[in-house]
């Protein structure tokens, strides 16, 4: 018998067909929209994954990452559904599995890892009865659990796990639930986890240590993960391969280390230059204009759907989508303009970065000694003792000094900037503006509010969710009835020097993109042209592109009205490009400070040190998560 | 073009059930208003000759009587004009009162907080404790029957569930990142309050009003029923239900009448609070295909 009758029998065919890959998706779509126009969300998206692997789906907000989770665990939102194309897991058609089969092989085959923690765990029930709950569900006997429920905490290296069963959700902090749910997703030993941004909202650190955790969990299995990221640094150390999606597309694929070595498509490069790098020559940021259409305008798209914001695109980008061509071992492309798209990476970058450094010698902000303790809990007639959120520590702002303060969350980054404020009190410690000391007066009030302004964190829960934009922008006239006659001139000049176009003045906040609320958000303090701009992770909730964008807007409205800022940031790289000077918090104390760039080339404190190694690199071939790496998140 | 242009009054008539709620309630104040000229016969005129006749529609129901006579031989039909008109008073004016007062010490208490909101907590803890129905008749039984003093009960009873509910709210939106923003645009207490506060607690006001408009027919219903609400010679659908008891099983129309209307009343007022928080709220204006 030769092999090629070996071919057509149904047995050899299996064997032929590369069994080995667990998952398996072809000519994937999902579509949304009315049945007679329905646009693509996901659009013939094609990738293998093998047992034990990771595979990588990058891409900004829109992009479509999260909806093949979402086809995996049959939750597609209202009004999307499959449209073609095939989804194989262990062999088994996905689609077609009878619903009672796909319930069950959730949990126990598949697992997810969610986004948000705190969310998805039951806030009144404890650790331990959740995870049992969860195990009964999967066929442990219940004499078993307890026993196997602690195992697992063992697993995810949380300490003292017998303890913690007995903890409820809001005891532990985010990182501590985050390898409770990885616990769970691993206790059915499933052969895939899908891990939907699972460290997006936890400190660099954890992250660190939950991306080591899963590897390590997933070579002793060889279990495959699937890892959705917006982080291009995450994606290329914790993945072996990588899709980049933009707009439902897959825009380059590949193995993840040698792609963002050689990045070809000029989305990824773009995604890649609006990143600001902790090491290297300071080079300006190259923010992608525009943002990805929204699902509703997909149909109308012939072409590429990156066309629009590419800046090399052609006719034929606009007339065709281009297939994906193959570059390299398993690297492929979807770009017309491949050959241009190569020669600009030979380019070299012009100017040099320059952070935002003070412009004169005086210093309009002196604080002294700030710090604040908040009141102990009440027990019977006495109180606790209380619990020092900030403790003192000098600070200074010159005209135009842009000042990064870095941290974990509850080192008391947030505090220091509602004290600088005035949202709070402090507990100790003097503040004073332009040489004048700043009390609890009504008149110290307006000099304050004239002077400092602050841009929230949250951008959709600062603005009032009735109020329309033109209205939010001007905000602060409303109480200067002399001034009402001229808010709508000065709305339409603040949305322009912000960016917005004239017609989102009419609009209300939930109509408009994270990055327009944060425009928004920044316009309105620039409203009185205060000297002090506070801003609290103005931009760790935005895509790297908008980021891009708000970071060259800040540094322009430097140079236009000579602002100052004090910058409240977790992300260093942001820190690096903006700040001069950079204060590093440890548990609400100042632990080190100084130039950043120093700073960051040589930190001279512990925590500063394990602060820099826990930021990915962006450079493929730099050690990630490092080696030796000090714990600190699991202290409860 | 989505939600994004869609006013408000367009947003209104969107919603069937806001519709037909505010008919309804429309269409009950024109009858209440208009009850002299559209009623047959006097509310309390007797007619000893024909009592416990059916409505038109049963065997035996006369056109002068379109809804049947009741056990004195009184226009059944009147009457329930009449008794709309304490119903519609009574709606208009007590579910305000109660909210006015409630919001009132809840923003006082929620906004401002420290002793004074500890001490707007303790009374309403104190008033909560009372069972509100006896609290009402005891009510009704120091000031004297009127429709006025009706009024004053419930919103005296009722007002406490408000100042409650709305409190918690206050002290959610008071820590709103955007109220913060307010005051560091320089906004005083008031005009945060009446700016910023007010409008976020307009939904669940909205809701506990049109609780309060269900509320308020019954209660009345229940205190005329137990013969404490307007004075006796006034006509209502309470003291409808309670007459009508006695002749339930030789005709049970007296009584399932004024019965039907108070189910059709609260129905309405039910459904014109749902639509009106629907199209009140613009958080619910949703980004237009946001993915």
């Amino acid at each position: 018998m030769n092999l090629s009758s070996l071919a057509f029998s149904p047995v050899a065919e299996q064997f032929l067909a590369e069994p080995e890959w667990l998952l398996e998706a072809d000519g994937l779509s999902v579509v949304g929209g009315p049945a007679e126009a329905p646009s693509a969300v996901l659009s013939d998206l094609s990738f293998r994954l093998a047992a034990g692997r990771t595979l990588g789906l990058v891409g900004e907000s829109g992009a479509g990452k999260s909806m093949i989770g979402r086809v995996l665990a049959r939750q597609l939102p209202a009004g999307f559904r499959v449209g073609g194309g095939q989804l194989r897991f262990a062999g088994e058609d996905l689609l077609s599995l009878p619903a009672e089969r796909h319930r069950q092989s959730l949990g126990s085959r598949i697992a997810f890892i969610p986004q948000e923690p705190m969310g998805a765990l039951n806030p009144v029930l404890t650790i331990g009865r959740q995870l049992i709950e969860h195990l009964q569900r999967l066929g442990t006997p219940a004499a078993a659990c307890r026993e196997r429920a602690i195992e697992l905490l063992e697993q995810v290296c949380l300490p003292r796990p017998a303890t913690l069963l007995g903890h409820y959700p809001f005891e532990l902090s985010g990182g501590m639930c985050q390898r409770v749910m990885i616990a769970m997703a691993f206790a059915g030993r499933p052969q895939l986890v899908v891990s939907d941004e699972a460290t997006t909202a936890l400190d660099v650190s954890s992250q660190a240590h939950i991306v080591r955790l899963l590897r390590e969990l997933q070579e002793q299995y060889a279990t495959a993960v699937l890892f959705v990221t917006h982080d291009m640094g995450l994606a290329t150390h914790a993945c072996d391969d990588v899709l980049v999606l933009y707009a439902g597309q897959i825009m380059e694929s590949g193995p993840a280390k040698s792609l963002f070595r050689r990045t070809l498509h000029p989305y990824t490069r773009a995604l890649r230059e609006a990143i600001p790098a902790l090491e290297g020559p300071l080079l300006p940021l190259r923010a992608l204009a525009g943002q990805m259409p929204g699902v509703e305008s997909f149909a109308q798209i012939k072409g590429c759907r990156f066309a629009g914001r590419c800046e090399q695109a052609t006719q034929v980008c606009h007339d065709g989508v281009a297939p994906l061509e193959s570059v390299g071992p398993q690297h492929q492309v979807r770009c017309w303009n491949l050959a241009a798209a190569s020669e600009r990476q030979a380019q070299p970058e012009a100017t040099a970065h320059e952070p935002g450094r003070a412009m004169s010698a005086q210093q309009s902000l002196v604080a002294k000694g700030l710090s604040k303790t908040w009141p102990g809990r009440r027990q019977g007639f006495r109180r606790a003792p209380g619990v020092a959120a900030l403790k003192p520590l000098d600070l200074s702002i010159a005209p135009g000094e842009f000042i990064g303060i870095v941290g974990e969350s509850g080192s008391g980054k947030s505090t220091l900037a509602r004290l600088i404020m005035g949202l709070e009190r402090q507990s100790t410690g003097v503040i004073s503006l332009n040489g004048e000391m700043l009390g609890d007066s009504r008149d110290d009030w307006t000099r304050r509010i004239a002077s400092i302004q602050m841009i929230f964190q949250d951008a959709t829960a600062a603005l009032n969710p009735r109020w329309r934009i033109g209205r939010l922008l001007t905000q602060s006239m409303l109480s200067q009835p002399r001034l009402h006659s001229e808010r709508q001139a000065r709305a339409a000049e603040l949305a322009a020097d912000v960016g917005l176009a004239a017609s989102t003045l009419k609009r209300y906040p939930s109509q408009l993109s994270g990055g327009q609320r944060q425009r928004v958000n920044i316009g309105r303090s620039l409203c009185d042209t205060p000297q002090i701009l506070v801003a609290d992770e103005i931009v760790s909730g935005l895509d790297v592109s908008v980021q891009a964008q708000v970071m060259n807007l800040l540094l322009e409205l430097r140079r236009q009205h000579k602002i100052s800022l004090l910058l409240i940031s977790h992300d260093l790289g942001v820190v690096r490009y903006l700040c001069s000077r950079v204060l590093v918090l440890h548990q609400g104390e100042l632990v080190e400070q100084g130039e950043t760039e120093r700073v960051l080339a040589h930190p001279q404190h512990p925590y500063t040190r394990a602060l820099i190694a826990a930021v990915p690199s962006l450079d493929p071939d730099a050690q990630w998560p490092p080696a030796a790496f000090p714990q600190m998140d699991v202290t409860p | 073009m989505t939600a994004l242009s869609v006013s408000l009054g367009r947003r209104t008539l969107a919603r069937p059930g806001l519709l037909f709620g505010a008919g309804f309630l429309l269409l009950l104040t024109l009858l209440a208003l208009a009850a002299p000229w559209l009623a047959p016969h006097d509310p309390n005129e007797q007619d000893l000759l024909n009592v416990l006749l059916p409505p038109l529609w049963a065997t035996g129901g006369s056109l002068d009587y379109p809804l049947g006579t009741d056990a004195l031989g009184q226009c059944v039909l009147s009457r329930l004009l009449y008794g709309a008109r304490v119903v519609v008073i009574i709606m208009a004016i007590a579910p305000l009162g109660a909210a006015l007062i409630g919001c009132l010490l809840a923003l006082l208490g929620g906004y401002f907080g420290g002793w004074l909101d500890w001490l707007v907590e303790r009374f309403v803890d104190l008033w909560l404790s009372f069972p509100a129905v006896l609290l009402a008749l005891i009510l009704m039984v120091a000031l004297s029957p009127g429709v006025q003093n009706v009024i004053l009960a419930i919103v005296f009873v009722d007002w406490a569930r408000f100042c409650r509910v709305l409190r918690a709210e206050v002290l959610l939106l008071r820590r709103r990142s955007y109220v913060a923003a307010s005051r560091i645009g320089g906004a005083g207490a008031l005009g945060i309050i009446w700016r910023d506060i007010l409008p976020g607690l307009l939904p669940t006001l909205i809701v506990l009003m049109a609780m309060e408009f269900s509320i308020a027919v019954v209660a009345e219903s229940v205190l005329s029923f137990a013969g404490m609400s307007a004075a006796p010679q006034v006509p209502t659908w309470g003291g409808m239900i309670a007459d009508g008891m006695g002749s339930l099983y030789s005709s049970p129309y007296p009584l399932l009448l004024p019965v039907f209307c108070m189910i059709l009343t609260v129905l309405a007022a039910t459904f014109l609070g749902q639509g009106l928080r629907e199209a009140v709220d613009v958080r619910l204006l949703e980004r237009a295909g946001a993915a």
